[in-house]
């Protein structure tokens, strides 16, 4: 199968006056059509940034420092999102890719009605008023809102109907990915499992891509397909996230999945140590310092992202 | 003393021409031995506002807090200054809490300073790496440092050094761990756990995630609304619930593995509409509930044992299918 999308050796940093702190660095992904992908890591892995970066948003101080994103359009023809000119990155952006903000409540306008938020994207690429507002009654409807919502203010809905007004924003013009960025953060657990089953009804219905990006391992096992895990700005593991959950070949995985709280009475051990800052990781694998295998290789050389198992990938250099 | 903590029939009201019941006579207790009180709710829920009341930062409507038999708003100099000392908080958001331009190690020497808890400078340092150790953090990690060189989950857990410094009885934790990471939120839990059986400090858990409540283990309660729906041990509350609203919480926890998906789709889809509660008489789930039956909107269930459960049974429950008269 050909991937919709195709990340290589993108890096993505933020400058300070003496030098560039990259949050991405040398991320390599492929992401296949019509499958939901997880991107989970801890707060400051840099999985905010990729996302950002593949809707071309990166703004100073932010700076894609190398890389491509190619994006496959419907004609089959490749469009590289890093370095696309303002102009034509508008028209793909919500035709192509669109994006669900972190927090709906703080990206809606406050002084502005539903209506209005949901319409200006539409008329920007060329509906008319009238077309427009049909688009996002279908697309509220969609997210199972009433269309009365369009004459509301955000702070008249509970955080649950503006994420999905934010998702219905999103998919009014029926893009081919979905970019999600800690769609249900926030959000109590009854609305958060409503909110994800209406992205997998999304993506069943349409065949849409969905990129999601959690640090919750829970929302990742219940519905990703596939699963990265992200530390320190690199991917530490890439798999299916049955595989993954089932057998995790990345000490760092491991941790993860070890950690998760489960029932009463089972001591569990967190993760020790902190992930290292931006402006300094640590040479070699950036996971050592926290790492109970780590040994000289992993001080001094940086693994690579490789296959270990057929689809399932690590960059350890102690996977084998 | 029976009880460290004492609450009787809080009721929180705000708003006069379209009151809202935040709280709506919540009464429970903490035992005087350490114990773990996990508090659950949505947002709305009214958790917040009971930790706000226990923290007397907040006059109820109606109803007392009595912490250590005394009650809480009491106007005694001394009695406050020990009361301020022994019931802690930590708060949500571990970002807000700090002053970006003070040290951390501030926010222990304060204490020490204002409780007159050392002799000397020697003295206080020894009892702040004394803390340090207790929540297992390296001096050389976290003093000298800003917060914002602190992660999340490093400057929660300095909050609990704090706690341990100033030897506090009482934790009330809302919503702690729900902004740091994974691999934080365990370490954060098993403070709280030897803090309890190491120490004798009792907490007041106040989250929205079961799972992090059945890690902790002890009693459960849980609110809907500003009521009590449910009560009991949480082993047995998040096993099997009762309440038809406690089951749809269950149900909803993202179980972390790919093997338990779930399966139906949700009928329920979370609050749809902002909520007004004119008529209070009734079961204030029933316009969600797959159980609803006729006297649902017309009477308050009360909270009490369900009507099969044996002597023994610690759970209790405020819903009409589980009364005498209910089926």
């Amino acid at each position: 199968m050909t991937p919709i999308m195709q990340i290589r050796d993108l890096s993505v940093g933020y400058a300070s006056r003496r030098a560039v702190g990259l949050a991405v660095t040398s991320v390599n992904l492929d992401v296949e059509k019509g499958e939901i992908l997880g991107v989970v890591g801890e707060s400051g892995c840099g999985k905010t940034t990729l996302a950002v970066a593949l809707l071309g948003l990166i703004e100073s101080p932010g700076v894609i420092q190398s890389g491509s994103v190619q994006l496959r359009l419907a004609d089959d023809k490749l469009v590289d999102l890093v370095g696309l000119a303002p102009r034509p990155l508008r028209q793909i952006r919500w035709k192509e890719i669109a994006y669900i903000p972190q927090g709906s409540m703080s990206a809606l306008n406050p002084v502005l009605r539903v209506r209005q938020q949901m319409t200006d994207t539409l008329v920007q690429h060329g509906l008319s008023k009238a077309e427009a507002i049909e688009r996002a009654r279908w697309a509220l409807n969609l997210v199972s809102l009433d269309a009365a919502v369009l004459d509301k203010y955000p702070h008249e809905l509970s955080g649950g109907m503006n994420q999905r007004v934010a998702i219905a924003t999103a998919v009014t013009m029926q893009p081919a990915i979905l970019v999600a960025d800690e769609p249900t953060t926030a959000l109590d657990v009854v609305t958060q499992r409503s909110i994800l089953q209406e992205l997998v009804k999304i993506r069943d219905q349409f065949g849409t891509t969905i990129i999601v990006i959690s640090h919750d391992m829970g929302v990742m096992a219940q519905v990703v397909d596939r699963m990265a895990v992200m530390y320190a700005g690199r991917i530490a593991e890439l798999g299916l996230v049955l595989n993954i959950f089932d057998a995790p070949l990345h000490p760092y995985t491991q941790k993860l999945i070890g950690s998760i709280p489960k029932d009463t009475g089972q001591h569990l051990e967190g993760l020790e140590g902190e992930a290292p800052s931006l402006w300094a990781y640590p040479p070699g694998c950036r996971f050592h310092p926290r790492c109970s295998l780590a040994t000289a290789i992993c001080r001094e050389q940086t693994p690579e992202l490789r296959e270990i198992i057929s689809g399932q990938y690590a960059a350890c250099h102690h996977c084998d | 003393m029976e009880n460290i903590l004492a609450v009787n029939l809080l009721q929180q009201v705000f708003g006069t021409r379209n009151p809202t019941y935040a709280l709506d006579n919540v009464s429970f207790n903490m035992p005087a031995t350490p114990s773990i009180l996990n508090l659950v709710g949505e947002s709305g829920s009214g958790k917040s506002t009971i930790a706000r009341i226990i923290l007397g930062l907040l006059h109820p409507t109606k109803g007392s807090v009595f912490y250590k038999d005394t009650d809480i708003f009491t106007k005694e100099p001394r009695w406050q200054k020990q009361f301020r000392r022994e019931v802690q908080v930590v708060f949500q958001n571990p970002y807000s809490v700090y002053n970006p331009v003070y040290r951390v190690d501030r926010v222990l020497m304060k204490p020490i300073q204002k409780f007159k808890l050392a002799s000397g400078k020697a003295v206080a340092n020894e009892m702040i790496l004394a803390s340090l150790k207790a929540v297992d953090m390296r001096p050389e990690d976290v003093l000298g440092k800003y917060p914002h060189q602190l992660s999340g989950g490093q400057r929660q857990r300095l909050m609990l050094a704090r706690l341990h410094l100033i030897s506090a009885q009482l934790i009330i934790a809302d919503e702690a761990i729900s902004m740091i990471d994974a691999a934080g939120r365990v370490s954060f839990l098993n403070i709280l756990l030897d803090f309890r059986d190491r120490l004798g400090i009792s907490t007041l858990y106040i989250t929205h995630d079961l799972s992090t409540a059945k890690y902790l283990g002890g009693e459960i309660i849980v609110l809907y609304k500003g009521r009590i729906v449910e009560r009991g041990e949480t082993k047995s509350v998040t096993g099997s619930p009762l309440h038809p609203y406690s089951q749809l919480l269950v149900q909803c926890v993202p179980v972390p593995n790919p093997k338990q998906r779930w399966k139906e789709p949700l009928t329920d889809s979370g609050e749809l509409s902002v909520y007004r509660t004119p008529k209070r008489d009734r079961c204030l789930f029933a316009e969600r509930c797959p159980k609803v039956m006729d006297i649902c909107w017309n009477s308050r269930p009360p909270l009490q044992k369900p009507a099969a459960s044996g002597p023994d049974a610690r759970g209790e429950v405020a819903c009409h299918l589980y009364q005498p008269h209910g089926n």
